[in-house]
């Protein structure tokens, strides 16, 4: 269960790799996701994304959406607790500047993934594009996990 | 005379504060008994007197909920999972949904169940859950349906404990460390009420 958190990113390597090249130049660009999970339970219900946005370039990155082929939508959202209220609402985007890190963590930010497509059991991967604002696109692979190994 | 007055004036701060100390929040001063009318995981009527006899906590929430719900779950299934086994075996969780419409029975049973088997899934009908949480002076709140019909809601956040007569006792909050909903669960368990 800890080991979750230390585990090393699961990107589609080549891809990112050719992500990373052919857009690092444009925009000088640079952004690396690391322990990503899926948080799910069986049914319906929509999941939870989490992971870490490390900003190696530069420039001011800004992730304005997410898709999965094995869901119908994804978006980016945040929790929040005002006086004992559990609140959440969705966000246009997320601004993550040069050098720093950005924590998608339960309770906080979350990626919500809305109306699965197909079963998955814990252990799995999905795939993700993670879009950014210089149509910067960004293949990360989630482990999906129990809410209980977070 | 004055000494007098003093301790009797400490002694009802004292009452008034709660005289248990517990060191999540009191709540036997702020909450009535547990009292509702709803439906179980399994489609039968219930009544809060059919939870009598063991420890009950009680959560506020809705299946549709991704990210709160699940993981204040998950976190008291790691609380619980700290007790002995016959502590545990005297407390139950209720999962008490705010939003009938999509938590069916046969959701909320399968949704408690990934947490363990101190988990028990509750609907019922609107008004009902309304009744309850009135008189628990909880509330939630329905945002508007998106394209797709999907809603948000937004509920209270914490966890509250109930003794085995379905005495309010304490709320655990997020912002308590679990040492502390460990030591009160197991002295409301232990104790008895
Ligand atoms: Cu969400």
């Amino acid at each position: 269960m800890v080991s979750h958190l230390f585990k090393t990113p699961r990107l589609l390597a080549g891809g990112m790799l050719l992500m990373l090249i052919t857009a690092g130049h444009a925009s000088g660009q640079d952004v690396q996701v690391s322990n990503a999970r899926l948080s799910l339970l069986p049914g319906e219900q929509p999941g939870a994304g989490y992971f870490q946005l490390h900003n190696t370039g530069d420039e001011t990155a800004v992730l304005v959406g997410a898709q999965s082929e094995a869901f119908e939508d994804v978006e980016i959202h945040m929790s929040s607790d005002e006086n004992g209220m559990a609140h959440m609402h969705a966000m246009e985007q997320v601004a993550v500047e040069a050098g720093e890190r950005f924590e998608f963590a339960p309770k906080g930010h979350h990626l919500m993934f809305i109306g699965r497509k197909q079963a998955l059991a814990e252990g799995e991967d999905v795939e993700v594009l993670l879009q950014f604002g210089d149509e910067q696109r960004l293949p990360v692979t989630f482990e999906v996990v129990s809410p209980a190994a977070l | 005379m004055v000494m007098r007055l003093l301790i009797l004036l400490v002694s009802l701060l004292l009452v008034g504060c709660g005289d248990r100390n517990w060191r999540t929040a009191e709540t036997s001063e702020i909450m009535p008994l547990l009292d509702f009318s709803l439906i179980d995981e399994n489609g039968q009527a219930v009544e809060a007197e059919d939870y009598q006899g063991k420890v009950t906590l009680v959560y506020f929430g809705y299946t549709y909920c991704p990210d709160v719900c699940p993981i204040t779950l998950a976190r008291l299934a790691g609380t619980l999972n700290r007790l002995d086994d016959d502590v545990r075996e005297d407390i139950q969780v209720l999962f008490i949904s705010v939003d009938p419409q999509r938590d069916t029975p046969e959701v909320v049973k399968r949704y408690t169940n990934a947490f363990g088997s101190e988990f028990i899934g509750i609907t019922g009908e609107l008004a009902e859950i309304d009744a309850l949480t009135n008189r628990m002076r909880v509330t939630y709140d329905y945002e508007e349906p998106n394209q797709r019909g999907d809603y948000i809601v937004t509920h209270t956040s914490a966890v509250f404990a109930f003794d085995r007569e379905g005495g309010a006792q304490f709320l655990i909050r997020d912002s308590h460390p679990i040492s502390d909903a460990v030591a009160d669960i197991n002295r409301l368990v232990n104790d008895g009420a």
